[in-house]
């Protein structure tokens, strides 16, 4: 009986390390995703090493030129472009704006998910139904609001209508229903916790994947916005999208100068990625937060 | 203060004085009353003065002639009945359905499976998680640049890899099938990682020891895929496929680069989504008005999609709660 | 523990965030945003424009010569991309730059607003009109003629430009004048078209598209007869009974018809593909097509293109006018520099650095113009080619509502020539979009 126990835990074990264990097919449908999905990208730092009549050629050229450093330097003398100071308008905006958004929405999603108040599933259906809204014909009446406010030209119109976000409430109120269980929420409470006592200490670490992917997203979104901020922004006061489309001349595009500006763009990018990767990673291998 | 989830022993706390007692029990339900209201109301404030003046704007545009640069007459709900007659506009319709459905739902299953095999034990696991991010990174004048190299009909990647199969060349803009199946594909290129990352986070919320005792019992990792994972990540898809239905109703960026950036969608508006027609009544057009009653017809579409969608949803996940 | 740290992180990185905001707010002033003046009374004019109108020296010297003015571009290159800036900022009553460039086909629309634009005449713009084709000076002024709005800066005269070397490969007569002679007509054109297709081999088509060569036919035959295109001078709704358009309309059928089209959509993506490719051989070329044929091109077809006359001779495409919103706060300054950038000077000026054809007859007359050639086009002598043609343009009268209309009828012509559409039904197609397009139906 016993040797039947044991062998059966021994097989646990193994089979639980092998069920964690990616197999090699895993790696091979990754590789394949990323190399789709990294292709693009791969050949617009390709396009800005070379000059620019690689662009249409067919078929279309693979090896990277000599010519990033060319680029480079055409990219930060280009007088309409204000890239420099771009790039730091952008660093600005979107880390101001994902660490807003996440921590307020996941106030917001808490009490959505976790608290008991009056009218809280209508409220929530305002938050969802706002996403619903197409938002290009809200550029002209915005831009009243901000003409009003004189924030026209300025980063404050970029940031401050964007601190919190429908999409970031019912995200995280959708992770703190399925992630915080709650028996704990209501131990702490038993113990006198204020409530948000309760958020900072119980709440919080167990919505760090999602508080993750929701900074990591939103910084990214903030990064690639271009409509709004061409529309409410000025030339000389730029963010790095804007500063992108600048770079082009007459009617015909400078591929080269633009990619080199969105390779030099795309770097703050992957360091957030890589910072915000590792905490999602890190609740892999504990399993769930608690135990 | 150490937060304890331990039950306090019995006896262990002196009663405090009445008066403090009294005064902090009301601390304590003001707190829990006031609370949530509290922490939702940075949305509603920020809504009140960024949001609900353009909505209603908007609204109110909706009910007149309004021509962008000039002046505007009230016509009560004209524009609205103008749109259900107007057959570019539900060309439109149809169009943004097609695309929605032929990429959201291949879109969503890939997601959900790419979620799982990212969430497995393995070397350089960053690499792969962002690996998926790529395409959100690359700049939309590359996408478009790229996508016109491979749907060219002279010298795409596309029709050059179908000439193998004996295909002819597809004007791959100038039908409604092939465009809509091209927009397709780079909506997926670009938006499957996104949620599979998503899908992935609500991963981390399920605890480990379901599935060891579910590989004990002798269940196979598909049985644990849909006995387990799917249910206990319901709100996540939920959320998901909500998010998902909005994006593709209001798909605007990816049909516009397929066609070069014209907003009729092609000769015979074979891929021309409703925000695309929104926005050439409004902007090219110079119609603001009739733009506006298209961008509220839109709202509703979503709206009620969206639930029907979620209904689904929550009869297909299954699970408890 | 992990679970301390980390939220010791977050809470640094929320106090870190704040205090961005706060300095954000505090220092977001950092950049004096266009018109109002720094220290020292000087005047910062913002110029709103599109594409290329060559006017950098010219600003240059007119700093130089105005010391306390201060001259800053915000340049979108794309039409299309610029008028919903240009539609934001008289809608908002707010942004839009002292100066703003307004284009032909919008012309119309902007104009029907007069009260968002500075009177020009004010300003003493009214003792130069005859430094103007009569037409374009007309073009500039508000419907009921009251007001000038707008000072004219260039004319889009017709030519027409084609591959030398693919029409010596085809058997066909490559020098100008004798190319000139062979198409007088349209139907002469399609007929060097036919013996083109026959003589080249290869996928090499004649023409690019023809919603270009339409809408090139169409001003043509305005011009000849109605004077009107799509819309009467009244605002009404003509285009089924203008003689002008159904024959552009039939002429452009024909030309798809016999198979001569490539159908690639004028400057898109493709367009410049195929044209780097020798993908079609012959386009229509107002003056400003030159710059860009010369950018889309590259240096390995310098030399090959040459400019033709343009079958039927006459008509045009393109062109603008500068005008002052009403929303400035330098409407002096800024009529000002309208006057000096449309002076005969500044259009001598813009010619040479963006070959754009000035719409001032003493400009046309000036030896600089006259005597220009264009290597890139085997060295065509193009201010002869365009001078001439600019003053005798007869105008034609662009409906308010002429853009969107024209988009739509080009799209049922694109139709056709993919084959999608029946020309015996495209033409009732056509004028019911029309129709749609200016909310007329």
């Amino acid at each position: 009986m016993r040797t039947v126990i044991a062998r059966r835990a021994q097989r646990a074990v193994a089979g639980s390390a092998r069920l964690w264990q990616a197999s090699p097919l895993t790696y091979v449908v990754l590789i394949f995703g990323i190399a789709l999905s990294a292709f693009p990208l791969y050949w617009m730092f390709v396009v800005a090493t070379r000059t620019n009549d690689v662009v249409g050629a067919v078929p279309p050229p693979f090896v990277a030129g000599q010519h990033l450093g060319e680029n480079m330097n055409r990219l930060f003398d280009n007088e309409q472009a204000h890239f420099a100071k771009a790039l730091v308008n952008s660093a600005i905006a979107s880390a101001v704006v994902a660490f807003s958004t996440v921590f307020f929405s996941s106030l917001a999603g808490f009490a959505f998910a976790k608290l008991r108040f009056r009218g809280r599933n209508a409220l929530l259906l305002v938050i969802v139904a706002t996403m619903m809204v197409p938002v290009q014909m809200g550029i002209i009446p915005l831009y009243m609001v901000m003409v009003h406010l004189h924030w026209t030209g300025k980063l404050q119109a970029v940031i401050v209508p964007f601190l919190v976000t429908g999409f970031g409430v019912f995200m995280m109120r959708q992770y703190a229903s399925q992630a915080v269980p709650d028996e704990l929420i209501e131990a702490a409470r038993v113990d006198g916790a204020s409530t948000f006592r309760i958020f900072w200490s119980v709440v919080l670490p167990a919505l760090r994947p999602a508080a993750s992917v929701l900074a990591l997203f939103t910084f990214m979104q903030t990064w690639n916005e271009f409509i709004w901020p061409r529309a409410v922004l000025n030339p000389d006061n730029p963010t790095v999208q804007y500063s992108l489309a600048l770079l082009n001349s007459a009617y015909f595009n400078d591929y080269t100068l633009m990619f080199a500006g969105t390779v030099v763009a795309t770097v703050p990018l992957f360091i957030v990625f890589v910072v915000f990767g590792r905490q999602i990673i890190g609740g892999i291998m504990e399993g769930a937060v608690k135990a | 203060m150490a937060l304890d989830v331990r039950p306090a022993p019995p006896g262990a706390r002196a009663a405090p004085p009445s008066r403090r007692r009294r005064w902090r029990s009301r601390l304590s339900r003001l707190d829990m009353s006031l609370s949530p209201y509290l922490y939702i109301s940075p949305f509603y404030l920020l809504f009140l003065v960024f949001g609900l003046f353009p909505l209603g704007y908007t609204f109110w545009v909706s009910l007149n002639h309004w021509e962008i640069i000039g002046g505007h007459e009230f016509i009560g709900l004209r524009n609205y009945e103008r749109l259900l007659t107007d057959d570019q506009f539900w060309n439109a319709v149809g169009n943004t359905f097609a695309i929605f459905l032929i990429a959201t739902i291949p879109q969503l299953v890939l997601a959900l499976l790419l979620a799982n095999a990212l969430n497995r034990k393995m070397r350089a696991p960053t690499l792969f998680r962002m690996g998926v991010l790529l395409p959100l990174v690359t700049s939309v004048a590359a996408v478009a640049i790229v996508f016109t190299q491979i749907f060219g009909r002279d010298y795409g990647m596309a029709n050059w890899f179908l000439h193998f199969f004996g295909v002819h060349s597809v004007d791959w803009q100038a039908n409604k099938w092939s465009s809509w199946l091209a927009i397709a594909t780079m909506v997926d290129w670009r938006w499957t990682g996104y949620n599979a990352l998503i899908f992935l986070a609500g991963m981390q919320a399920i605890p480990r020891s379901l599935y060891e005792a579910a590989a004990i019992d002798g269940a196979s990792r598909m049985k644990q895929f849909w006995r387990i994972t799917v249910p206990l990540l319901r709100p996540t898809i939920v959320f998901v496929t909500i998010i998902s239905t909005i994006g593709g109703l209001q798909l605007f960026t990816e049909p516009l680069l397929f066609n070069n950036g014209y907003m009729n969608g092609g000769s015979l508006r074979q891929s021309q989504t409703v925000a695309m027609y929104m926005f050439e009544n409004a902007f090219q057009r110079f119609q603001y008005g009739y733009g506006s009653a298209v961008a509220w017809m839109l709202f509703l579409l979503i709206l009620v999609f969206s639930l029907f969608n979620f209904l689904i949803i929550r009869r297909l996940a299954g699970g408890e709660k | 523990m992990r679970v301390i740290k980390h939220r010791g992180q977050i809470a640094l990185a929320m106090v870190l965030s704040a205090a961005l905001a706060a300095a954000t707010a505090c220092a977001g002033d950092g950049d004096k945003k266009g018109s109002d003046g720094g220290s020292g009374g000087k005047i910062t004019l913002t110029v709103d424009d599109f594409g290329t109108f060559g006017y950098q020296d010219l600003y240059k010297q007119y700093e130089a010569q105005h010391p306390n003015i201060k001259i800053s571009e915000r340049n979108v290159p794309k039409l299309d991309d610029y008028l919903p800036r240009l539609q934001q900022w008289i809608a908002a009553g707010a942004g839009a730059g002292d100066v703003v460039a307004i284009e032909e086909g919008i012309m119309v629309k902007f104009k029907s607003q007069p009260d968002k634009f500075v009177d020009l005449k004010k300003y003493g713009a009214a003792s130069l009109q005859s430094g103007f084709i009569p037409w374009k000076w007309q073009g500039g002024m508000s419907p009921d003629g009251s007001k000038l709005i707008g000072l004219g800066t260039d004319v889009g005269s017709m030519a027409l430009c084609y591959r030398r070397d693919l029409f010596k490969k085809a058997g066909l007569p490559s020098d100008r004048d004798a190319v000139t002679k062979q198409w007088a007509t349209w139907d002469d054109f399609i007929n060097v078209g036919k013996k083109f297709s026959a003589g080249i081999g290869g996928g090499t088509k004649f023409i690019d598209s023809p919603e270009t060569y339409y809408n090139t036919i169409l001003m043509q035959e305005a011009g000849k007869g109605t004077n009107q295109t799509y819309f009467d001078q009244s605002n009404k709704f003509v285009m089924e009974s203008n003689p002008a358009v159904k024959a552009a309309w039939d002429e452009t059928v024909k030309m798809s018809q016999a198979g001569l089209a490539n159908g690639v959509q004028f400057l898109s993506d493709p367009w410049s593909q195929a044209l780097k490719n020798n993908a079609f051989a012959t386009a229509p070329c107002p003056a400003w097509m030159l710059g860009l044929i010369k950018e889309f091109g590259g240096d390995g077809q310098s030399g090959k293109w040459d400019v033709a006359g343009v079958p039927g001779g006459g008509g045009s495409w393109g062109g603008s006018w500068l005008a002052v919103p009403t929303q400035s706060k330098h409407p002096k300054e800024a009529a000002e520099l309208v006057k000096f950038l449309t002076s005969t000077q500044g259009q001598i000026g813009a010619f040479k650095a963006a070959n754009n054809l000035p719409s001032s007859p003493q400009a046309l007359n000036d030896p600089a113009v006259k005597a220009f050639t264009n290597p890139y086009f085997n060295d065509a002598p193009v201010g002869k080619i365009y001078g001439p043609a600019a003053v005798n343009l007869k105008p034609v009268y662009l409906g308010a509502d002429n853009q969107e209309v024209r988009q739509a009828v080009e799209a049922d012509i694109r139709a056709i020539a993919q084959g999608k559409l029946s020309p015996g039904s495209g033409w009732g197609k056509a004028v019911s979009d029309a129709k749609k397009a200016s909310g007329t139906g």
